[in-house]
């Protein structure tokens, strides 16, 4: 090789070295520092001096800038803890956050950031997220009394090394964890029609809806059953016929013992039954390809027969058409709910290494899973943005609740809680806007039918999490795509054994024994 | 004086034109080469905390786990269906659309023409992907309402896997045949006239003046595009084929850049990711390095 060959390699290589140094960093343990000295271990403000946090954050379609929210420019006076925020649109979010996490220019916290439970263990135990137990411990009572009366969530989030390193939502409403089934019932009436109790007047509903005009505008432009998207679509009957989800994946917990559904007959009957829906046109055939938009424009038109959704903000303008029902008996008498746990949107907040102020983070966050705390989350001023109704609880004032933007967006412009996945407490208490009086007598309907238990996802040793995330990657790829084409009819129930031999050789049974490990670990 | 010493001597009557010379050299070794000693995640397990050196080293741990996956003969063969349909059909045309081009005498319809298939060029993806789900819906898109009209059933062309890459290569074509015959047209313009009179005098007909005046005249031009092209040869439009992407059409639009995108980027799987890109690049480079070689030997043109 000649010489120039030999200089430009050794020039490359100093610039690997050079740079290379720079990525990599030392883990310290950054609690062991105590709290600034003007901290207050109780009230308010948090802190004498002020101090600076810098919150990366995820902003959703229907959140205004953080820094202009109301409900946080309150609480930066009454805690004296200033925020610079990092909101990033919800489209193109995941690819920042893993930037983020790589850059090395760490914010101090991950706030709404839908931290997974990989991350989490990943950047926990090499040190970029920190262990929050001991802060909980020590400066967040509101937490920790959560922990004590619903200790499932401390277990659904403790990572098998012991420590806590995101924080998720808490919802003691159930109200707040399903969604519920609207039907039409003005087309029910004006067809003369019950509503649907089994499979098969589901079908009979429907087909009525699809060709006998219940609108009555002469064309058959009625959509007799949508979904916002295929997830939805899979979850919204399968309790009928005796499954739901659990530990966040496909499978049931019966007599403590793990099974994925997956690949059962009962699965395959309710898969045969969506062909059905999709093949006679009762099914809206968007479902596998439109934009959520659309969907939620289909429900705020009202120009639909049956559909999911939480609860009558998206289509409060026809609301009156719509009713509540219970879900339907399946075949083998089934009428199960999915439902969300308690703990549901894990690592909605998480401190990381670079943080100079963990204690007072800590402190910062609490507030807001407490009773008064949760309410001015969410509800913001009183007399400005919300003001108690007769029976004490918090309301939107009508200028809010009669916004031209829309409720949601119009509760969003103060508050980070409109599009989920923000660390807050959602109780009986504070919950008018997703629980008004239409969506609980919905919820009264689903009640009797919830599981006893619903668990919420494991977390796993680094190398278990990996090991999963290999094996989930590649099956949850084909069971979503294989799904979607029994569904549609392109692909024949002749090649179900083929299905079912795919996913066994993807190493399902390797999944069901680290799933039944994870389950004997922590809810046995 | 030796050679060397000659070699300096030129070097320093020119100095300042080498010291210029230093910028964008600097500029491909902090920004083209630099970058590349991130490859090495691709065999390590990367992780931020520790830092491209730091992170633990696991081999070909990546690359074997890519090559064992369920979908790894899906991805390639549709890369490289999606690649090869392309070639075949997409780039003649261009070259047959310039040769029209310049056949046209009047000058209006000529300019008019050129503008047309150029324009589309100029929308973006999204728009174009928007307006493919918009014309082809089942339900009232004017291409079923057409079929329709025929006594055709609506056919769900985004949702049938057999669909999708006729939709993708015809839509690609659509929109850049007009841009890509820029170039054509340019070199034709710049045939010797001569060569045209010569022809007309020999007695050969406009379809003879095509094949033996303007097709070799643009000859060069075909095989450097061609290079170019064979050169991205894997890197099939990865932003359309993303938006163009769901359930029921993945079996034949899953591509390698797709599943790096969602395995890597969504998912934070760095390593696995970098381990499919290099496998993607490597094919790139040595298809690059074959065409150009044969090119060089039986069309005596080359990129080097």
């Amino acid at each position: 090789m000649s010489k120039t060959f030999w200089h430009v390699l050794l020039f490359v290589l100093s610039m690997v070295v050079m740079t290379g140094c720079n990525g990599s960093k030392e883990v310290t343990d950054q609690v062991s520092e105590g709290p600034s000295e003007t901290f207050n271990e109780e009230g308010f403000p948090i802190v004498d001096d002020e101090i600076t946090l810098n919150i990366f954050s995820r902003k959703s379609p229907p959140n205004g800038a953080y820094e202009d929210m109301l409900m946080f420019q309150e609480y930066e006076k009454m805690t004296n803890v200033n925020i610079e925020w990092d909101d990033v649109p919800q489209d193109g979010f995941a690819e920042r956050k893993n930037l983020e996490f790589s850059s090395g220019e760490l914010p101090d916290v991950f706030y709404k950031s839908s931290i997974s439970q990989l991350e989490a263990v990943k950047y926990g135990s090499s040190g970029i997220l920190i262990p929050l137990e001991g802060l909980l411990e020590d400066h967040a009572p509101n937490i920790t009394a959560l922990f004590e009366e619903y200790p499932e969530i401390k277990s659904s989030i403790t990572a098998p090394d012991g420590h806590i390193y995101a924080l998720p939502a808490i919802l003691t409403l159930n109200a707040a964890r399903t969604d519920k089934i609207w039907i039409n019932q003005t087309w029910l009436d004006h067809l003369g029609l019950e509503q649907p109790t089994t499979p098969e007047e589901l079908v009979e509903v429907l087909t009525a809806f699809r060709d006998d005009d219940p609108n009555g505008n002469g064309k058959q432009d009625e959509i007799p059953l949508t979904f916002r998207n295929w997830s939805q679509l899979m979850n919204s009957m399968i309790g009928s016929w005796g499954m739901v989800d659990q530990m966040g994946n496909h499978l049931m917990v019966e007599n403590d013992k793990i099974k994925f559904w997956m690949t059962s007959d009962r699965f395959k009957e309710y898969l045969q039954f969506l062909n059905k829906l999709y093949s006679e046109n009762l099914l809206d055939r968007g479902v596998f390809t439109q934009e959520e938009a659309k969907f939620v424009g289909n429900m705020a038109a009202g120009n639909v027969g049956v559909f999911w959704n939480q609860t009558t903000d998206a289509f409060d303008k026809v609301k009156e058409h719509f009713e509540g029902i219970s879900p339907i008996a399946g075949p083998y008498g089934d009428q199960l709910v999915p439902s969300s746990p308690v703990a549901r949107d894990f690592g909605t907040f998480a401190i990381t290494s670079e943080n100079e102020y963990p204690h007072e983070t800590i402190r910062w966050l609490d507030y807001f899973f407490g009773e008064e705390g949760s309410i001015f989350f969410r509800y913001g001023v009183e007399g400005e943005t919300f003001t108690f109704g007769e029976d004490g609880l918090p309301e939107y004032t009508d200028d809010i609740l009669n916004s031209d933007m829309g409720s949601g967006p119009a509760i969003g412009q103060f508050t980070p809680w409109p599009g989920g996945g923000a660390p807050q407490l959602v109780t009986e208490k504070n919950a008018s806007a997703i629980n008004p009086p239409k969506a609980q007598e919905a919820q009264s309907k689903l009640d009797p039918y919830l599981p006893e238990a619903i668990y919420g996802t494991p977390i796993f040793d680094e190398d278990t999490t990996k090991e999963v995330d290999q094996i989930r990657q590649d099956m949850d790829q084909y069971y979503e795509e294989t799904t979607s084409k029994f569904i549609t009819g392109d692909m024949n129930f002749d090649q179900w054994d083929e299905y079912v031999s795919t996913i066994e050789n993807m190493g399902l049974d390797r999944l069901t024994e680290i799933y039944q490990e994870a389950y004997d670990l922590n809810y046995k | 004086m030796t050679e060397r010493q000659k070699a300096w001597k030129y070097i320093f009557a020119r100095y300042d034109l080498y010291l210029m010379l230093l910028l964008p050299l600097a500029w491909y070794a902090v920004f083209q080469y630099g970058p590349m000693y991130g490859l090495q995640i691709a065999f390590r397990d990367f992780n931020p905390a520790f830092g491209f050196l730091g992170s633990e080293w696991v081999g070909f741990e990546n690359f074997e786990r890519f090559f064992s996956s369920y979908y790894f003969g899906r991805l390639l063969w549709n890369t490289f269906l999606i690649s090869v349909l392309s070639l075949l059909i997409a780039f003649p045309i261009p070259i047959v659309l310039a040769l029209l081009i310049n056949e046209i005498r009047n000058t209006t319809l000529k300019k008019t023409l050129q503008n047309v298939t150029y324009m589309p060029h100029f929308i973006s993806v999204v728009v174009i992907v928007g307006m493919l789900d918009l014309f082809l819906n089942p339900d009232g898109g004017f291409i079923n309402i057409i079929l329709g009209s025929f006594g055709i059933e609506p056919i769900p062309f985004m949702e049938k896997p057999e669909w999708f890459k006729t939709l993708f290569i015809s839509s690609n074509i659509w929109q850049s045949m007009g841009w890509q015959s820029i170039i054509y047209v340019a070199s034709l313009a710049g045939i010797d006239p001569q060569l045209y009179e010569a022809a007309k005098m020999d007695g050969a007909s406009r379809l003879q003046r095509i094949i033996h005046v303007s097709l070799p005249g643009i000859f060069p031009v075909i095989i450097i595009m061609l290079i170019l092209d064979i050169g991205q040869f894997m890197n099939v439009g990865f932003e359309k084929i993303l938006l163009m992407q769901n359930n029921l059409n993945l079996e034949s639009s899953d591509v390698i850049q797709t599943f790096v995108y969602r395995n890597g980027i969504l998912n934070g799987d760095y390593s696995y990711s970098a381990a499919i890109g290099l496998f993607n690049s490597l094919i790139n480079f040595f298809l690059l390095i074959l065409i150009n070689r044969y090119a060089r030997k039986k069309a005596e043109t080359s990129l080097w």
